[in-house]
């Protein structure tokens, strides 16, 4: 029994790693309606970014995280203000082929700036587990899962209460009717790439820091496409609730079904769960059904 | 084709919905045919294997647009659909002895079945959700496929096929594999221009456009989604089974989701719901990398640097220039290639005497 | 408008430039190689290939090729099938005598058109295991350990470590063919010597394996791990297993498991005793890297990068000494012109090539393009990887009846 806990507790720390990435992909979608295929690379930039800053320049963390939130946020605004804007209102699917040759730029980009080879992120984050009624806690997925839920929380709080994500939910309902009442979009669509940025500058510290920082960093965008579908594309608690329950199978998978039929269940598992999950709620768990009318 | 409508006049329907109502339209059709029958007179073997690596996309980017530029389902599977057919060309040659133009089909239809299957959520989920369901797609079946020593001949994954032979003739190099390639790309041309102008074509479109409606004039969504997801896998099929027979071996590394993503990039490029389009962004997404290659080295050279001293920054600036090419191009024509050749054509129908 | 004119003038300089062929020029022996320097395996890729030109550009500062001057073309081709075969279309049309195929799914692509081409083409830590055998694969050539060969020399440094009947293997292995393809091996070895051998597979990308590595260390609680991971997956098993409080000297790597780059990934700290095998010796301290430390770099004024002397780029310096030797041989037994074929059997006539201890003795037969299956065992200390072991190699026979069975079919 201890052997599923070990595994279902690890698959939940991954989750919430998962979310984080899954939050920025959810933040875009929701208000812009852009799938963004380039959020993997976004993240690999911010990993990109504090390793420099770490290592290149020798910062220390304490200068290099503003630095680092800065740049990201600079970052999602110029993309949007540079790349997006012009396609809006284009054909959906012309949109997200913008965000597929923004990722190759994204790739050539990194590697051309820093470098190709891998580079570590020294965080003071010890390597040691935390071993609590025998299921081993490894202190950087705890750091990933406050951090989520840290984020996650302000969130919810921000787009409940604060004026600003009110205007963010009334775009992401309906940009015409947000406009007419005289909520600025521009600015919405903005603050939304910066805040995906954001997201992405702590998924990059985060699973830089686990993995190691080169270009194939960006490979942990894939893993987002089952945990944002199980939750709703346009959901953040969608988000963290999908990446758990796919960090969880995932793992518990892994643990018992791999030794019978030779590996990789981890790999298309989750999507089997997504697919069937899907038949039943089209729109994921939380996510918003479209009532559809001629 | 470039044409003009000038002075002539249809006076039956069968003539009005001819594949090329008019006689200079069939005349450069022609033409083109005959001068991709004649291009291995005049290049040499490398570039007739680019002209090889050009049409085998270009037969795997018609099939995906006539699911999703015609029917409007957006799929990111397409490659484990190539894969399917790859593999079944592979077994039904090794195991079977069949030849090379029975295991095209052979392999085309195998994959629209598995295609068929995984269309099934169509039925329920749209849109970007069934996207992403078609990614599930990609992955099953690689792991399947990976994972089944039946299918896949070993941990290896790999099966060599026998040099295809064609009534005595040993298909070994760039200029015979493009005659092997070339006149099926050539009939899936010309067979998904009737199929889209045809009944069926039509219900992909009502489909596509607005499936509420379309149901209710009485096209039976259900059936043509799946014939849909049926049709465009069997192209993938095809065009899978082809690669297989181009390399001498079938190899599911080749069809991964990078494939699909690239394929679907190439008919958005080119241009959802045209045919033309597709063989445009099949030749455009092929060939830009290669001629990138080309361009920036040699343009390097140019300015006096050292390809070894600097490879590393000219890779980079590549993969920049292509992602911002991509970018570039829909931000000027959203709407693709083809798009771009019809404001040429449009241009020259009234040339010189527009206004 | 203006932007559409550009871009279509563009276009058409673009095109006219590439299908103006480069002009040939004779008495240069030419070879070609392909490199992926943006695509899935581009870590590695940005030291192989200086490697392989460094050492081009040293065997032309010395003279050439018994006074033929070597020409090598680098083609990038971003790991894509597509690119790779039109890289290599390109290399044969410019009159390339032999290739470096990068890439496994590329070598497997092109394995058929060396054949039908009579081009070798060299695929060092690339290749299928079982195109050892000449005699069926007469154009490829591994010329280094394949994964078969470092499964028996892996199991072999276990068992001189210690292992007996009833120790636990644990072997963790990438879900892909390259990773699978020890499996056979280490397989038939646990079988041999009464191991308990469990496999654990990991999913590509393989950027999270904590299940894997609970079940190793918790449940099946291994006495070795043997690793046959790529890409960001070794630097995340060393993570893991460390987290896990696995001895790193108990952690035996495949060859791509054993770059800098792995290491500094996990972190050197984390690294600590982890061993992992190398086809060809590393370190700056080495005659032929210090040859091309002064001769390329120090002679021409340039700045030594800092990747010189590093696994990846050795193993690129090894590509490059193979083909210019193969060419040698090929120049000294059969004169000009050089042909692909002859190339082959230049390949077949290389004995006890060592490149001042650079190599293992490597002897190439028309039966064996392997060169022996020698790797060396490196441990990580400090900041750099150690040798700990002479070459060595491991259940022979059990590799090569794998071979020999693989091919009879």
């Amino acid at each position: 029994m201890a052997f599923f806990f070990d595994l279902f507790v690890n698959g939940l720390m991954i989750g919430s790693m998962y979310a984080l990435v899954a939050l920025g992909f959810v933040l875009i979608y929701k208000a812009t309606s852009v799938v963004n295929f380039a959020q993997g690379e976004l993240v690999m930039f911010g990993g990109y970014i504090a390793a420099a800053l770490l290592v290149l320049y020798k910062l220390p963390l304490a200068v290099a995280l503003p630095v680092l939130l800065g740049s990201m946020i600079a970052l999602g605004f110029i993309v949007e203000r540079g790349v997006l804007r012009p396609m809006v209102g284009q054909n959906v699917i012309s949109v997200v082929m913008v965000t597929v040759g923004l990722a190759q730029v994204f790739q050539g980009a990194a590697a051309l700036l820093w470098g190709a080879q891998t580079k570590n992120i020294p965080l003071p984050i010890p390597l040691e587990p935390y071993v609590i009624w025998e299921i081993y806690l490894s202190p950087v997925n705890i750091a990933a899962a406050v951090v989520s839920g840290v984020f996650m929380v302000t969130f919810v709080w921000f787009f409940r209460k604060s004026r600003m994500g009110i205007a963010m939910r009334a775009t992401a309902n309906d940009q015409q009717a947000a406009m007419a009442v005289g909520i600025n979009v521009r600015m919405v669509f903005a603050l939304s790439w910066a805040i995906a940025g954001l997201a992405a500058a702590l998924g990059g510290v985060l699973w830089g820091n686990l993995i190691g920082v080169d270009t194939q960093l960006a490979l942990v965008g894939l893993k987002v496409f089952p945990a944002v579908i199980l939750g709703g594309l346009d959901s953040v608690p969608g988000a963290l609730v999908g990446g758990l329950i796919i960090g969880a199978v995932e793992s518990v998978a892994a643990g018992y079904v791999d030794p019978y039929v030779g590996g990789g269940t981890k790999d298309f598992l989750p999507y089997v769960l997504m697919i069937l999950a899907l038949m039943v709620r089209p729109y994921g768990f939380f996510g918003r059904e479209i009532i559809e009318r001629v | 084709m470039i044409n003009r409508e000038c002075g002539v006049y249809q006076t039956t329907y069968e003539g009005d919905m001819a594949l090329y109502p008019l006689p200079l339209a069939r005349y450069s059709t022609l033409a083109v045919v005959v001068v991709l029958a004649l291009l291995p007179l005049v290049l040499d073997s490398h570039m007739m294997s680019l002209a090889n690596l050009m049409l085998l996309a270009s037969i795997g980017a018609i099939g995906l647009n006539i699911l999703v530029g015609y029917t409007g389902q957006v799929s990111l599977g397409h490659g484990a659909f190539m894969m399917v057919g790859s593999y079944t060309a592979a077994l039904v040659t090794v195991r079977l002895g069949l030849p090379f133009w029975l295991g095209l089909p052979a392999g085309g239809a195998v994959a629209a079945l598995v295609g068929a299957f995984f269309g099934i959520p169509s039925l329920r989920i749209k849109g970007l959700y069934l996207a992403i369901a078609t990614l599930a797609g990609q992955f099953i079946i690689e792991w399947v496929i990976n994972h089944s020593p039946w299918i896949s001949g070993g941990v290896q994954s790999t099966i060599y096929v026998p040099t295809p032979t064609f009534l005595g003739w040993n298909i070994n190099n760039e200029y015979r594999r493009y005659f092997m390639v070339l006149p099926v790309a050539i009939v899936a041309y010309v067979a998904a221009m009737n199929l889209v102008r045809s009944r069926v074509g039509r219900a992909f479109i009502a489909v596509r456009d607005r499936d509420v409606a379309a149901e209710i004039i009485g096209v039976d969504i259900f059936h043509y989604k799946l014939l849909a997801f049926a049709v465009s896998s069997f192209y993938a099929g095809m065009a899978g089974a082809l690669w297989t027979y181009y390399l001498k071996i079938a190899n599911y590394e080749h069809f991964t989701l990078a494939t699909s993503v690239s394929y679907l990039a190439m008919i958005i490029i080119g241009g959802l719901g045209s045919v033309l389009g597709s063989v445009f962004g099949a030749v455009f997404i092929t060939l830009l990398p290669i001629v990138l290659v080309y361009v920036v080295e040699g343009g390097a050279a140019l300015f006096g640097f050292k390809y070894a001293a600097i490879a590393d920054f000219l890779a980079n600036l590549r993969l920049i220039i292509f992602g911002g090419l991509i970018i570039l191009f829909l931000a000027i024509e959203p709407e693709g290639l083809f798009r771009m050749w019809g404001n040429v054509k449009r241009y020259f129908r009234l040339w010189p005497y527009s206004y | 408008m203006k932007i559409k004119g550009l871009l279509t003038a563009g276009f058409a300089v673009a095109l006219a430039v590439a299908l103006a062929a480069p002009a040939m020029a004779s008495h240069v022996i030419k070879v070609g190689g392909q490199c992926d320097r943006t695509g899935a395996t581009k870590v590695v890729g940005v030291e192989i290939c200086p490697g392989l030109t460094d050492y081009i550009a040293l065997v032309n500062k010395k003279g050439g090729v018994l006074g033929h001057k070597l020409e090598y073309t680098e083609i990038e081709h971003g790991y894509l099938v597509d690119r790779g075969v039109e890289a290599y279309e390109r290399l044969k049309r410019d009159g390339a005598v032999a290739t470096l195929d990068y890439g496994t799914p590329i070598v497997y692509a092109l394995t058929p058109r060396h054949m039908d081409d009579k081009i070798p083409g060299i695929t060092p830590g690339f290749g299928r295991a079982d195109s050892t055998d000449g005699t069926s694969w007469p154009y490829i050539f591994p010329m280094a350990a394949t994964y078969w060969s470092q499964a028996g020399a892996g199991l072999q440094f276990i068992k001189d470590q210690g292992a007996k009947k009833g120790t636990k293997i644990a072997h963790i292995y990438y879900d892909n063919p390259a990773g699978r393809e020890g499996i056979p091996i280490v397989e038939a070895v646990a079988k041999k010597e009464g191991y308990q051998l469990r496999l654990f597979a990991v999913p590509p990308p393989g950027v999270e394996m904590g299940p894997q590595v609970i079940d190793i260390t918790r449940r099946f609680k291994a006495d070795w791990v043997l690793g046959h991971l790529f890409g960001q997956a070794p630097a995340v098993s060393i993570k893991e297993l460390k987290r896990a409080g696995f001895p790193m000297n108990r952690f035996v790597s495949f060859v791509w498991g054993a770059g800098e780059t792995n290491i500094e990934a996990a972190g050197w700290d984390t690294g600590q005793g982890y061993i992992g095998m190398q086809y060809s010796s590393t370190g700056r301290s080495l005659p032929v890297i210090k040859e091309i430390m002064q001769r390329v770099y120090r002679d021409e004024g340039k700045e030594i990068p800092k990747f010189v002397g590093s696994v990846y780029y050795s193993r690129g310096v090894l590509n490059g000494a193979i083909l210019a030797e193969g060419v040698r041989l090929a120049v000294q037994n059969f004169g000009l012109p050089v042909t692909g074929d002859n190339v082959r059997k230049g390949f077949e006539s290389i004995k006890n090539f060592d490149l001042q201890g650079f190599l293992p003795p490597m002897t190439v037969t028309s039966q064996d393009h392997e060169g022996g299956g020698w790797v060396r065992m490196y441990q990580v200390k400090g900041t750099e990887w150690v040798p700990i072991t002479d070459w060595i190699r491991g259940y022979r026979d059990e590799v090569m009846a794998l071979v020999k069975q693989a091919n009879k079919k």
